[in-house]
């Protein structure tokens, strides 16, 4: 027999594995095995390889799950209050445009009037003006910055997390 | 099959912790054995373990329940893993992403890992230098398709590399793995 015919046999045993082989090139196959000795052996170990590579068990801690599912609940808990407080935060910034739209021709004119009583550059009570509009998202945006905490810490125990 | 990934996303979307502890139990010995894998080292794969459950429960919006979870759920750990590892050694990503038009790798037998520590039984112990011996890249795909059983195109999602790529490390993995058994029997 030749080279290229236990090639042949080698490769179709391989994509049997990997991704199927047709009818006949299975009949053709069980046919070649059935009279070459070196492709059966051949067969036979890749055989062996799949299935240690199926069989191999995994060790894993059950305090590991329970400790994962711990860590999960107390981050969902995080969310869940997380979500709460960054609702109020919406809330209070739909409170403070909305405030701010309503209010803006009221303090344009104050201003306006107090920059002409003080002789202050037109220039300068705009600026301040447009310190009062963007005020409220500076606080806001250093209210975002400064509360977001550090991530939960790792741990394989329970108890351990709970500190 | 789909019913099911539909209740899973609607309970990822409420961030149901119900959903999750009965994720973690169906997943946990297959999400484990991908991780222990993958990074070769019992702790490293202990916080990655962690850290995807927290990561399922921070992105689960993400999911839509058109798709496998478990795809989704390797996705995740893959990342982490890749992040955690690019933090060790820095190559692993290039390692993770080889193509796989060189030459089928040779498993070398290095120091005792921790793949071989788990290893409790002889085949277990074959199986764990061997693979242990393997490029990540080729380790990776032969976990997905041999051991969790998932079909080449959830592979090559999980994977993010087309079809033809996974399957020519699956050809070469498996053939690697077909020597050194060989090697060793004979």
């Amino acid at each position: 027999m030749s080279d290229d015919i236990h090639k042949r046999a080698e490769s179709l045993l391989t994509a049997s594995r990997v991704e199927g082989i047709s009818p006949s090139e299975r009949g053709w196959l069980k046919a070649h095995l059935q009279d070459c000795a070196r492709c059966a052996e051949h067969a036979a170990t890749l055989e062996r390889a799949v299935a240690m590579l199926r069989s191999i068990p995994v060790p894993l801690d059950r305090a590991l799950v329970e400790a994962t599912r711990f860590r999960v609940r107390l981050r969902a808990h995080e969310l869940r209050e997380e979500r709460v407080r960054m609702l109020g935060l919406w809330i209070s910034c739909g409170l403070s445009w909305a405030l701010g739209v309503l209010s803006a021709p009221l303090v344009w004119q104050e201003l306006e009037w107090v920059g002409e009583r003080t002789a202050i550059p037109r220039p300068a009570w705009m600026m301040a003006f447009v310190i009062w509009w963007v005020l409220p998202a500076v606080v806001i945006a250093a209210v975002l910055i400064w509360r977001r905490e550090p991530a939960a810490p790792r741990s394989r125990h329970p108890a351990t997390l709970a500190r | 099959m789909e019913q099911d990934t539909q209740v899973i996303a609607r309970g990822l979307r409420r961030r149901d912790p119900e959903i999750l502890d009965q994720l973690i139990e169906r997943y946990q010995y297959r999400l484990f054995r991908y991780l222990i894998y993958m990074v070769g080292n019992q702790e490293t794969a202990e916080d990655l373990f962690q850290e995807t459950w927290v990561r399922v429960l921070e992105r689960g919006r993400q999911y839509d329940g058109k798709s496998k979870f478990e795809s989704w759920l390797f996705t995740i750990a893959r990342h982490l893993v890749i992040d955690s590892q690019r933090r060790r050694q820095p190559r692993f990503l290039d390692l993770l992403d080889a193509e796989s038009d060189a030459q089928p790798p040779t498993i070398v037998q290095d120091q005792p890992s921790a793949l071989e520590r788990v290893a409790q039984r002889e085949t277990s112990e074959w199986v764990g230098a061997a693979m242990a011996g393997l490029p990540a890249s080729y380790r990776e795909v032969l976990v997905l398709r041999f051991q969790e059983e998932m079909a080449l195109e959830e592979i090559s999602e999980v994977v993010g590399a087309p079809l033809s790529t996974v399957k020519a490390r699956l050809y070469r993995g498996l053939e690697a793995l077909r020597q050194f058994l060989g090697g060793a029997q004979a």
